[in-house]
C-alpha cells in the first residue's frame, strides 16, 4: 500500500518556504490521504526525536592556553618587574571610556585631571552618547590641550580620536575605540619597554632619563 | 551593552596578546563546537580531535577574521571543513573500506562512568541513542540532518556550503529522515 505522491509531497513539506499554493496542495493532500499523512507523523517523530540532544560536557582540555602563551608571552615573563606598569596607559584609556560612555564630569585643577562620575544609576548608554554635551567636548578640549603642554604625542592622538568618534556618535564606533584603545596600550608598552631596554643597554643610566620615565609613569597615573 | 558585538571585542582582544580573552572566546564556543563533532563522528576521542583542530585553525586564522560575517558562522563553516577532513581521513585509514560502517562507538560514550547523577545519566542515554541512529547514516546525510536540525540552516545555506544543489539538499534531508525512522523503528521493536 503506497501513494505515488509521497516523496514530493513531504520532500516539500520540509523546505524552508513554500509559496502559499503549494503549501495548500500539500495540505489538502496530507489530509485526505492517510498513507502520506501516516509517514509524515512518523518523520516529525524522528526529527523531534533527534531534538531532544542535551548537550554533553567537555571533557577537560587546555583550550590551547599553552600555545597561546607560548606565542603571545614570552617577552613578558623577562621583564617580570615591568608588566606592574603596562596598565597605567589602560587606565587612562578606560578612565576616557568612562567620560563617554557615562554622564561624567571632568574638572581640570593645577596638575592633576579627576574625573567624577555623575549620575549614572539607569544610564542609558546610548542615549548618553547620543547627547554627549557640547561642555564635556570643550573639557575633552582642555585636556588636550594639557596634554599639548606635555607633548605626549601618544594620548593626543588618542583623545583626537576619541573626539572624533563621538561626534559621529553611533554605538557601532565603540568597539573600534576599544580595539584602538587596546592597540593604543600596546604602542604604550613598546615605547615603555625600548625606553627601559635603552636605559639598560646603556652603560650609563644618566639621571636624565630616569627622570623621564618616572615623569612619564607619574603622568599617567594622575589621569588614572 | 549588547551592541558591542563581545565576540568581536574579545578577538581583537586575543589578537593583542590576551589570553583571558582568548580563553573566554574558547569557552564560549567549546561546547557547541564539540557537541557538533559528537553527533558528525559519533565518539568522544573524534569530537575531541575535532574540537582541537577547529580551534587550532581558529587560532591560526584569527588575523583574517573580518567582521564581514558572524563569528558563530565563521566558526562553523571550519568546524564543518574539517569534519569533512576528518572523516576523509578516516575513511582512507580504515583500510580503503568505503562503507560508514564505524558505528558509535559506545564503549567510549559517554565518556566518564561512574556516580554520575541521574539526569546526566538519562542525557546520555538519549544522547547515545541519537548517536546509534545518527552512526547509521553515510556521513553526507549525516551531515546535512546536522546543519538542519541541529543547526537550523536553510537548505540554501546546506547548498551553498555543501556545493551541492537546493534539490539535492532537501532530498538528501529527506532521505536522512526516513532512513532514521526505520532504524528507530527497529530498535524500538527490539528490547
Ligand atoms: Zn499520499
Amino acid at each position: 500500500m503506497s501513494c505515488p505522491k509521497t516523496e514530493h509531497i513531504l520532500q516539500e513539506y520540509f523546505a524552508d518556504d513554500l509559496a502559499p499554493l503549494a503549501s495548500e496542495e500539500i495540505e489538502r493532500h496530507l489530509a485526505q490521504c492517510p498513507i502520506c499523512s501516516a509517514e509524515l507523523n512518523a518523520l516529525l517523530q524522528t526529527r523531534d526525536a533527534l531534538a531532544g540532544w542535551q548537550d554533553s560536557q567537555v571533557p577537560h582540555w587546555d583550550r590551547g592556553m599553552e600555545l597561546f602563551r607560548r606565542e603571545h608571552q614570552a617577552p613578558r615573563t623577562e621583564n617580570s618587574w615591568f608588566s606592574s606598569w603596562q596598565w597605567l596607559p589602560t587606565g587612562a584609556s578606560l578612565a576616557m571610556l568612562c567620560v563617554l560612555l557615562l554622564n561624567t564630569s571632568v574638572t581640570v585643577s593645577g596638575s592633576s585631571v579627576s574625573i567624577e562620575f555623575g549620575d549614572s544609576d539607569n544610564a542609558d548608554i546610548s542615549a548618553n552618547l547620543a547627547d554627549f554635551q557640547q561642555q564635556q567636548q570643550q573639557e575633552l578640549q582642555s585636556i588636550i590641550a594639557r596634554f599639548e603642554e606635555r607633548q605626549d604625542n601618544n594620548n593626543i592622538q588618542l583623545l583626537q580620536a576619541v573626539v572624533a568618534q563621538t561626534q559621529q556618535a553611533t554605538a557601532d564606533n565603540l568597539d573600534r575605540i576599544y580595539t584602538y584603545f587596546e592597540e593604543q596600550r600596546q604602542q604604550d608598552m613598546e615605547t615603555m619597554r625600548v625606553s627601559y631596554q635603552q636605559l639598560v643597554d646603556s652603560d650609563y643610566a644618566t639621571i636624565q632619563s630616569l627622570q623621564d620615565l618616572a615623569q612619564f609613569v607619574s603622568f599617567q597615573s594622575n589621569v588614572q | 551593552m549588547s551592541f558591542i558585538d563581545e565576540d568581536e571585542a574579545l578577538i581583537a582582544a586575543a589578537l593583542n596578546g590576551s589570553a583571558f580573552a582568548w580563553e573566554k572566546l574558547v569557552k564560549r564556543y567549546e561546547s557547541k563546537i564539540y557537541n557538533h563533532g559528537l553527533r558528525l563522528m559519533g565518539n568522544s576521542s573524534d569530537a575531541m580531535d575535532l574540537m582541537q583542530e577547529v580551534f587550532l585553525g581558529v587560532y591560526r586564522n584569527l588575523h583574517r577574521f573580518r567582521g564581514d560575517a558572524k563569528f558563530s558562522s565563521w566558526i562553523f563553516r571550519i568546524a564543518h571543513n574539517k569534519a569533512v577532513d576528518l572523516n576523509r581521513r578516516k575513511r582512507i585509514l580504515a583500510t580503503g573500506g568505503s562503507s560508514d560502517d564505524e558505528g558509535p562507538d559506545l564503549d567510549r560514550y559517554p565518556d566518564e562512568h561512574g556516580d554520575e547523577p541521574e539526569s546526566r545519566m538519562q542525557e546520555q542515554q538519549q544522547n547515545g541513542q541519537i548517536l546509534s541512529m545518527l552512526t547509521q547514516l553515510p556521513f553526507d546525510q549525516r551531515l546535512i540532518v546536522e546543519l538542519k536540525i541541529y543547526q537550523s540552516q536553510t537548505f540554501e545555506e546546506i547548498a551553498e556550503m555543501q556545493d551541492i544543489s537546493v534539490n539535492t539538499a532537501k532530498t538528501r534531508f529527506y532521505t536522512a529522515l526516513r532512513k532514521l525512522k526505520t532504524v528507530s523503528e527497529e530498535t524500538h521493536v527490539l528490547p
